[in-house]
C-alpha cells in the first residue's frame, strides 16, 4: 500500500497543532487606553442616599416604560435589577448600618469585552468613548451578556423582535447639550457626568479632602483597562458588586491568543496548502481517486 | 483500495423508529413556532445571567463534537493515508454533515434576531476581532464542505440513470473528484479553526469561568476533545448501524481508531492537568466543581487506558462501551465550560426548561431519522462485502499489525 512518509504526516499535524494551540506570548495587540475627553460618570456611593431619582429620570430620558410589580396587591414601579426596561438601578449592599447604596449601569469600558466579541459590531465604541448599540446590526446572539464582567447588557426575552438594552450615557441628548439624565437628577452630587479628565480630578479631590471617608482609591481608573464610569466607596468594591479586575482589559488574553493563531491568516492558509498537497500526493500515489471520498 | 460500501441498506423508510423520531421533531417545531411569536423567554429558562443555556453546549458544541468524526477520519484516512479506514469515511462524513446542519438550525432558533443573520454575508459589517464571527463563518463554510463531500454518493447513483440526471452527474462528479484534495484540506482546516474557537469563546469571560476551566489552552483542549469524542462517535455509530442492520464489519478498524482516540485523550488529560499544575490552579479542586473536574478526567482516562489492551479493543461490546465513555467525556468537558463551571455572579441560576430539552431531543431525533433514511437509500455504509472481497483487506490488516 502506498504511504506517505511518517515524517510528512507528523510535519503536517505539527503545523496543525501550532494553528490550534499555544497561548503564545502576545504579539502586538494594540492597547486601547481611555482618553481624557471620553465622557463618563463618577458615582460616589458615600453620598448616595438611595432616592432613586436617577432611576426615574433615566426612564424618562430614554422613554422606557415603567417596570410595575405588584407588592401585596399594590402596584409599584420597582425594578429589582437592571432589566429589559431599566438602564440604571440603585441597590443596597446589605441591611446593616455600614451598608451603602450602589448604582449600576453600563461601565463604558475603554476596551470592552462586549465590543470585542460582537460579531457585526452592534455594540461598538462610539463617540467620546461611549459603548453604543446599533440594533440594526444585532443578531441577538447574546455573547455580549456572556462576556460582560458587569452583567450589564440585558435582553428582551419576551419579545419576538428582541434587542439588547443598556445604558448609552444618554448619547441621544448630547446634541441638545445635555449629559446623562441620571447625573442631572442627583441632588447630592453622588452621580456626576463629565469628561474622564474632569471626573478623575473630582474623584481625587474628594479622596484628598476626606481620605478617611473612602477606601481603595478610584474604581475604574485602571480596572479592566479603565472604565468610563468611576466609583468611590467606603466599602470594598467587591461589596458593591464590582468584579475584582486587574489592569488588563477583559478581552486582552482572548484576543492575544486568537490574534496569535490567526496572525495575517498565515497559519490557516499554510495548513490548508500542506493538507491539500499531502492529500493530492496520497491520491496520486494510490492511483486516482475514483473511490473518494 | 476497494471501497467496501456498495449497496444502500434499503428497506422501508417509515418504521416505528423513524415515526417516533418524526413525532419528536414535530413537537420541536411546534416549540419553535411558539418561540417565533412570543420570544425566547416563552419556551426557555434563559436569563440575563445565563444568556446561553442547554442548546449551546448540547445542540452546537456536543452535536458537532460527535460530527467531528468526519475530521478525525479525514486525518486518518486521507492525510495519514491509512486507506483501510475508507469503509468508515462515508458514514462519518454524513454524520458530520447532519450534526453541523442541526447545530446551525439550533443557532438560528437561538438567535434573538435571526432575520438579521444576512449581515454575516457582508464583509464590511464584520467585526474581525470577534471569535464568534469566526466560529459562525467557519461553521457555515464547513457545513457546505461536508454536504459537498456527501454529494458524490448521490451523484454516483445518478450517473447510471438515463437523461438529464445522468448527464449532470457525469459532468459534476469528475470535477468534484478533482476538487477533492482542496475540499479535504478545507474539511480539516475549518473544523480546526472553529472547534478550537468554540473553546476560545470563553477566554472572553475570565471572571465567570471557574479557574479549573479558565486557561489559555481552552482552544487546544476543545480541539483535542472534539477529536477524541469524534473518534468515539465513529465507533459508536458503526457499532449501532452494525447491530441495527446486521452488516458485516471489521472490528479491528474501529479498534485501531480507538488507539488514536486513546492517544488524544491522554494528550487532553496531560495538557489539562499539566497546565493546571503549572498555573497553580489545581488547588481549586474542591467542592462540587472539583468533583465535576475529577469525573471529567476519569471519563477521559478510563476508556483510553482500557483500549490499550488489544483483547479489550477487539471485543465489540467492550469497545462500544469505551467509545461511549469517550463521547461522554468530551461532552462533559464541553458542558462544564459552557454551563457547569460558568458563574455569571450572585443570584443567577439556570436549569433548562422542559421545552428546551424537548427541542434538543427533537433535533437529535430528526438527525437520526435523516441518517437512517439516507443510509437506506444511498451507498453510505460499508459491510455488505462478501467474504471473498474481505480477504485481501484482512491480509493488509495483518501486514500492518
Amino acid at each position: 500500500m502506498p504511504t506517505v512518509s511518517r515524517r510528512t504526516v507528523l510535519g503536517t499535524l505539527g503545523g496543525a497543532a501550532a494553528l490550534a494551540a499555544a497561548p503564545a506570548p502576545a504579539s502586538a495587540r494594540a492597547p486601547k487606553p481611555p482618553h481624557g475627553d471620553d465622557l463618563g460618570l463618577l458615582f460616589d456611593s458615600t453620598r448616595c442616599v438611595g432616592c432613586r431619582g436617577c432611576v426615574a429620570r433615566c426612564r424618562e430620558a430614554n422613554a422606557l416604560p415603567e417596570d410595575v410589580k405588584l407588592v401585596d396587591g399594590a402596584p409599584y414601579d420597582a425594578p429589582l435589577d437592571l432589566n429589559d426596561r431599566t438602564l440604571t438601578i440603585i441597590k443596597r449592599t446589605g441591611d446593616g448600618p455600614g451598608d451603602a447604596y450602589v448604582k449600576a449601569q453600563c461601565m463604558h469600558c475603554a476596551d470592552p469585552a462586549c465590543v470585542s466579541v460582537c460579531m457585526l459590531g452592534a455594540l461598538h465604541k462610539g463617540e467620546r468613548g461611549v459603548v453604543a448599540y446599533d440594533v440594526d446590526r444585532c443578531v441577538g446572539c447574546r455573547y455580549c451578556q456572556v462576556a460582560c464582567p458587569f452583567n450589564v447588557p440585558r435582553f428582551q426575552w419576551s419579545s419576538a423582535t428582541p434587542r439588547i438594552v443598556k445604558c448609552e450615557l444618554c448619547r441621544h441628548r448630547w446634541r441638545e447639550g445635555k449629559g446623562a439624565a441620571c447625573a442631572e437628577a442627583c441632588p447630592r452630587d453622588a452621580v456626576v457626568f463629565g469628561t474622564r479628565a474632569e471626573l478623575r480630578a473630582e474623584a481625587h479631590r474628594r479622596l484628598d479632602a476626606e481620605p478617611g471617608r473612602y477606601r481603595g482609591g478610584v474604581y475604574g481608573e485602571r480596572e479592566g483597562g479603565g472604565t468610563g464610569v468611576l466609583v468611590l466607596s467606603a466599602l470594598p468594591f467587591t461589596a458593591l458588586g464590582l468584579p475584582a479586575l486587574g489592569p488588563e482589559p477583559v478581552p486582552a488574553l482572548g484576543e492575544t491568543i486568537q490574534h496569535g493563531i490567526y496572525q495575517g491568516f498565515v497559519a490557516p492558509v499554510a495548513l490548508f496548502g500542506a493538507l491539500a498537497w499531502v492529500t493530492w500526493r496520497n491520491r496520486r500515489a494510490s492511483g486516482g481517486g475514483e473511490e473518494e471520498p | 483500495m476497494a471501497h467496501a460500501s456498495v449497496a444502500p441498506v434499503a428497506g422501508p423508510l417509515l418504521t416505528r423508529g423513524t415515526k417516533l423520531a418524526l413525532a419528536l421533531a414535530a413537537s420541536a417545531s411546534v416549540l419553535v413556532s411558539i418561540r417565533l411569536f412570543a420570544g425566547l423567554g416563552s419556551i426557555t429558562a434563559l436569563n440575563d445571567g445565563f444568556a446561553w443555556g442547554l442548546w449551546k453546549p448540547l445542540n452546537v458544541v456536543t452535536f458537532t463534537g460527535v460530527g467531528a468524526g468526519a475530521l478525525g477520519l479525514a486525518l486518518v484516512a486521507h492525510v495519514a493515508n491509512r486507506g483501510r479506514h475508507h469503509p468508515l469515511v462515508r458514514s462519518a462524513v454524513l454524520t458530520g454533515a447532519i450534526t453541523y446542519t442541526l447545530a446551525g438550525l439550533s443557532v438560528l432558533v437561538d438567535l434573538g434576531r435571526w432575520w438579521s443573520v444576512w449581515g454575516l454575508a457582508v464583509p464590511t459589517r464584520w467585526n474581525v476581532r470577534s471569535v464568534l464571527l469566526e466560529v459562525a463563518l467557519c461553521v457555515v463554510a464547513y457545513c457546505a464542505v461536508l454536504w459537498l463531500e456527501v454529494l458524490p454518493v448521490l451523484l454516483e447513483r445518478w450517473r447510471d440513470a438515463p437523461g438529464a440526471r445522468g448527464r449532470l452527474a457525469a459532468r459534476v462528479l469528475p470535477r468534484l473528484q478533482r476538487m477533492f484534495p482542496f475540499l479535504l484540506a478545507l474539511a480539516i482546516v475549518l473544523p480546526f479553526m472553529h472547534q478550537s474557537s468554540l473553546g476560545a469563546l470563553f477566554l472572553f469571560a475570565p471572571t465567570k469561568l471557574h479557574p479549573l476551566w479558565y486557561t489559555g489552552w481552552l482552544p487546544t483542549l476543545f480541539l483535542l476533545s472534539c477529536l477524541s469524542m469524534g473518534f468515539g462517535a465513529v465507533i459508536v455509530i458503526d457499532t449501532l448501524s452494525h447491530l441495527a442492520w446486521r452488516r458485516t464489519r471489521d472490528v479491528r478498524l474501529c479498534g485501531s481508531l480507538a488507539l488514536v482516540m486513546a492517544a488524544l485523550s491522554f494528550a487532553f488529560v496531560a495538557l489539562r492537568v499539566g497546565d493546571l499544575a503549572a498555573s497553580g490552579a489545581l488547588r481549586h479542586v474542591t467542592g462540587w466543581r472539583g468533583v465535576l473536574f475529577l469525573v471529567e478526567l476519569g471519563l477521559f482516562t478510563y476508556p483510553a487506558v482500557r483500549v490499550l489492551r488489544r483483547s479489550y479493543r477487539e471485543d465489540p461490546g467492550l469497545l462500544f462501551w469505551a467509545a461511549q465513555l469517550a463521547v461522554a467525556a468530551g461532552a462533559m468537558y464541553r458542558f462544564d465550560v459552557y454551563l457547569g463551571a460558568f458563574t455569571p455572579g450572585m443570584g443567577w441560576s439556570y436549569f433548562p426548561s422542559l421545552a428546551e430539552i424537548v427541542f434538543s431531543v427533537g433535533l437529535a431525533a430528526a438527525g437520526v431519522a435523516l441518517y437512517v433514511v439516507l443510509v437506506k437509500r444511498l451507498p453510505i455504509l460499508s459491510g455488505v462485502a462478501r467474504a471473498a472481497e474481505r480477504r485481501p483487506e484482512a491480509e493488509r490488516l495483518r501486514a500492518h499489525a
